[in-house]
């Protein structure tokens, strides 16, 4: 079962839906005591950087976030803002971020009028490093982007997936049980069904 | 639907030696040797229209010239009803091979699936044809199939099949064509035993009137009047060619995939949902009765398949898509106690309710004139204008 | 690269759908969302409703509809029509729609869209832009279901849209909506070039060449279809479809 985190932003339905449709059991909550015994969890997020950390630092889900992932090494998977969220630090904010991947996040610059900001639309990705999150994608692997900010690892091995908008960018990070993809996979068909699939088996 | 011992040989109930229709099929009789009266109408059909013989090939011949020349100076000479399936999909192919200039005409009862919209797109799209299309407003079609099952009567899927008629014609009339194709088969289908169901205009009117609420603004209704228009003043035709030739199913369904990346879904009316929650679940559930021994006793018949693997799969559950329940009942806004609770109410019979039954009967010898002339299917006439035995 | 995104964009009316010419006569199309539902088995990129009674009629958004939509759909869906107060987007984006496309509400409350684009995000807002071309080839722009002209000059308007925080622009063509006769390509060009956000051209398309015009002449980063992906084809009978994936592919390239 799932534990999606909800810290009131991002659309939680339509994770949820998806999930439902691939056979696997998720819940939606906010509830501390069901969060702290999750097997595995899932970070949604759409809006602000900063916004969301204050939510997860109020809400007290943050302490037990830091325990489930980093003492119970408990698989996350954080999506679109989520995955900024488990980065250090954001340049859309000043808050400080989860930290639990060594990474940042940057701000697509505007320079290049084809390049339009916010980074909007299906774009490709391939595979870095192996990952058991992306087992079995085939190559053209095409996913729904939305999103002005990018991350950026320190180390290339917690690079799992690239994809190229005018610079080359890591659409999808891991870290140990410490999962990331920038992407929608629940707005992305039959590609995040697979991606959500892989997840669910880990 | 109950099931039976699915092993043929332990039947409990007598069955038809050559197909398998049982004792519980509507009007049934056995002869002597234990065969049914369904079969030998269907031998006698096949004599009658030469099916599969050069007698056959040549009737249809005659009637392909006539339609030529009946559309020479026009724009289309002949109107194909299709549904996305293969029937309808081989026929526009056929129809183009022999020479003439088919018009498609689709009914939309707004619940057809991707696969139906994709294989009517692929097979007019790659022949070339043009289509003529008729939606019903969501709301009125659901509507009146909202009033079909609060009724709690068995033809559900009567408005589709009347409005898909009505619809043909009204194209048919429209371009000045004077035939309409259709893809009946009674060799690979069988012709549907009588008595049990039953539709026409009237029987609509009457159970949208007690049970529907919306008027009916877009839905085509075809009244008396407006079936005789269209058979005896616009004397439009109906032609069903597979009558004539042979046609092996299995064959056009390959043809279909190969040539046009046509898709079949695996007989499960897979194509439309309200027809799939007809055969695979209402009729079942409700009135005990499973379609497939028709097509199952017609591939018996024609040797396709083993009368004892035939008796096995129509003892077996039917297939249900899952979502099926939830999307009927999310479409007519139904809770699930609500769907229950009509779903276990008594089943109603069509003869219940105000019909045309009795005024066909009392027409039966001018609708065998039309029949005679092709103005109306000869299963028409069969079907309509005889009393009709109920068990 | 990012790929050219082309969506099909259904008009509501009083919970049907239907298609217009030139924004008027509406004829039925079908069920919303059973007809989503099939867009969804051909995997479309991106989904888009557009209720075009709900200004008028001074109604709220289908919230209903849109629920049902939106568990059919795996897709990203966009949703604009009577969308008035910040609780009814709030309300849109809780039921799992990714945009809203706001139009006649940004004449009389423009800063209703920076709150919006604040509080969501700038990508979840879509601004909607409907132009009319007048006999002297100006063009005007118009609100509420091309009804209300607004003195404003289409290109400024979306330049100011950019300001007030809109992520993307929706532009529709009133004169060639429905019509089967093509985008205007002048017009698109006109926006894309003078904003930095994204600008959907929509009304007219009638084939690939269209779209193809539409992204290489007229710079849009996405195109809108309406007619061409509910009816087989010009004067034809209604059937959902979308232009062949491969075909496309080659001509965006």
């Amino acid at each position: 079962m799932i534990t999606i985190v909800d810290y009131g932003m991002g659309n939680l339905g339509s994770v949820f839906n998806m999930f439902k449709k691939i056979g696997v059991a998720s819940k939606i909550t906010s509830d501390l005591e069901e969060i702290k015994t999750a097997t595995k969890l899932l970070l949604p997020g759409v809006g602000s950087f900063d916004k969301a950390i204050q939510r997860i630092n109020t809400s007290k889900i943050k302490e037990v976030l830091d325990y489930k992932v980093l003492t119970e090494q408990t698989p996350i998977l954080g999506i679109c803002l989520g995955m900024q969220l488990l980065t250090n630090s954001s340049e859309e904010g000043i808050e400080k971020g989860l930290g639990y991947i060594n990474a940042s996040t940057k701000k697509f610059s505007s320079q290049d009028k084809k390049m339009k900001v916010p980074h909007m639309g299906w774009n490709l990705v391939h595979k870095s490093t192996k990952s058991k999150l992306t087992d079995g994608f085939i190559q053209e692997s095409r996913f729904y982007f939305v999103h002005s900010y990018y991350v950026e690892v320190e180390n290339q091995e917690n690079s799992i997936l690239k994809t190229n908008y005018g610079l080359e960018f890591d659409s999808a990070i891991q870290h140990e049980n410490v999962y990331g993809a920038q992407f929608h996979p629940e707005k992305s068909h039959k590609f995040g069904m697979k991606l959500l699939e892989n997840f669910s088996k880990i | 639907m109950i099931q039976l011992e699915p092993n043929i040989e332990k039947a409990s109930v007598q069955i038809c030696t050559r197909c398998i229709y049982d004792e519980r099929v509507n009007a049934i009789t056995f002869d002597e040797k234990g065969e049914c009266n369904y079969c030998k109408q269907i031998d006698q059909l096949e004599k009658q229209y030469g099916t599969g013989t050069s007698e056959g090939d040549k009737a249809l011949e005659l009637i392909v010239k006539d339609v030529k020349k009946a559309g020479k100076g026009k724009k289309y000479d002949c109107v194909v009803g299709v549904s996305g399936g293969t029937d309808s999909s081989y026929m526009l192919y056929l129809a183009l091979k022999w020479g003439l200039r088919p018009l498609a005409v689709h009914y939309d009862n707004t619940w057809n699936s991707a696969i139906a919209t994709e294989n009517i797109r692929k097979v007019l799209s790659a022949l070339n044809v043009d289509l003529y299309t008729h939606v019903t407003d969501n709301k009125e079609a659901d509507d009146i199939f909202k009033a079909f099952f609060s009724a709690s009567v068995a033809e559900i899927e009567a408005s589709t099949d009347l409005a898909l008629a009505e619809t043909m014609y009204r194209a048919a009339s429209k371009y000045g064509v004077k035939y309409v194709f259709e893809g009946h088969s009674f060799i690979t289908e069988g012709i549907t035993p009588v008595g049990r169901n039953y539709f026409d205009g009237k029987y609509i009117k009457s159970i949208h009137k007690k049970f529907g609420k919306l008027s009916m603004k877009t839905y085509p209704l075809m009244t008396f009047s407006r079936f005789l228009y269209w058979t005896v003043f616009k004397r439009i035709k109906k032609i069903r060619p597979f009558w004539y030739i042979d046609y092996n199913k299995e064959q056009a369904r390959s043809f279909l995939e190969k040539e046009y990346d046509w898709k079949y879904y695996g007989g499960h009316h897979l194509e439309n949902r309200m027809t799939a929650f007809f055969h695979s679940y209402y009729m079942p559930k409700k009135f005990n009765t499973d379609y497939r021994n028709n097509t199952l006793s017609a591939k018996v018949r024609m040797g396709k398949m083993d009368r004892i693997e035939a008796w096995k799969e129509y003892n077996t559950e039917p297939y249900l898509e899952a979502d099926l329940l939830e999307y009927f009942k999310k479409r007519l806004s139904l809770t699930e106690k609500e769907f229950q609770d009509i779903m276990n109410k008594a089943p109603k019979s069509w003869y219940e309710f105000p019909t045309y039954k009795k005024r066909f009967e009392r027409l039966k010898p001018l609708f065998f004139t039309l029949a005679k002339a092709n103005l109306v299917p000869m299963s028409f006439y069969l079907k309509y204008c005889f009393p009709s035995k109920n068990n | 690269m990012l790929q050219t995104r082309i969506i099909p964009c259904l008009l509501l009316k009083d919970d049907s759908l239907v298609k217009t010419v030139n924004f008027k006569k509406p004829a039925y199309i079908g069920d919303p969302v059973n007809t989503a539902r099939i867009f969804n088995e051909l995997e479309v990129d991106e989904l888009t409703l557009l209720d075009i009674s709900a200004t008028s009629n001074k109604k709220k958004p289908n919230f209903k509809i849109l629920a049902e939509l939106a568990n059919e759909c795996f897709m990203p869906l966009a949703y604009g029509g009577g969308i008035n107060d910040f609780e009814d987007a709030k309300k849109i984006f809780q039921i799992g729609i990714e945009k809203v496309i706001i139009n006649s509400i940004a004449f009389s409350k423009p800063a209703f869209i920076t709150e919006l684009a604040e509080h969501f995000g700038n990508q979840a807002i879509v601004a909607s832009i409907d132009v009319k071309k007048n006999m002297f080839g100006k063009y005007q722009v118009f609100s509420n279901s091309g009804t209300k002209k607004q003195k404003v000059d289409p290109v400024d308007w979306a330049q100011e849209l950019e300001q007030l925080g809109a992520g993307e622009i929706l532009l529709t063509a009133i004169h060639q909506e429905g019509t089967w006769m093509g985008f205007d390509i002048n017009i698109i060009e006109k926006i894309s070039n003078a904003v930095n956000i994204p600008v959907i051209a929509n009304g007219g398309a009638s084939s690939i060449e269209d779209i193809e015009k539409a992204v290489k002449q007229g710079n849009a980063s996405a195109v809108s279809l309406g007619s061409m992906v509910v009816y087989q084809n010009k004067g034809m009978g209604v059937l959902v479809n979308f232009p062949d994936t491969e075909k496309l592919n080659k001509v965006l390239k």
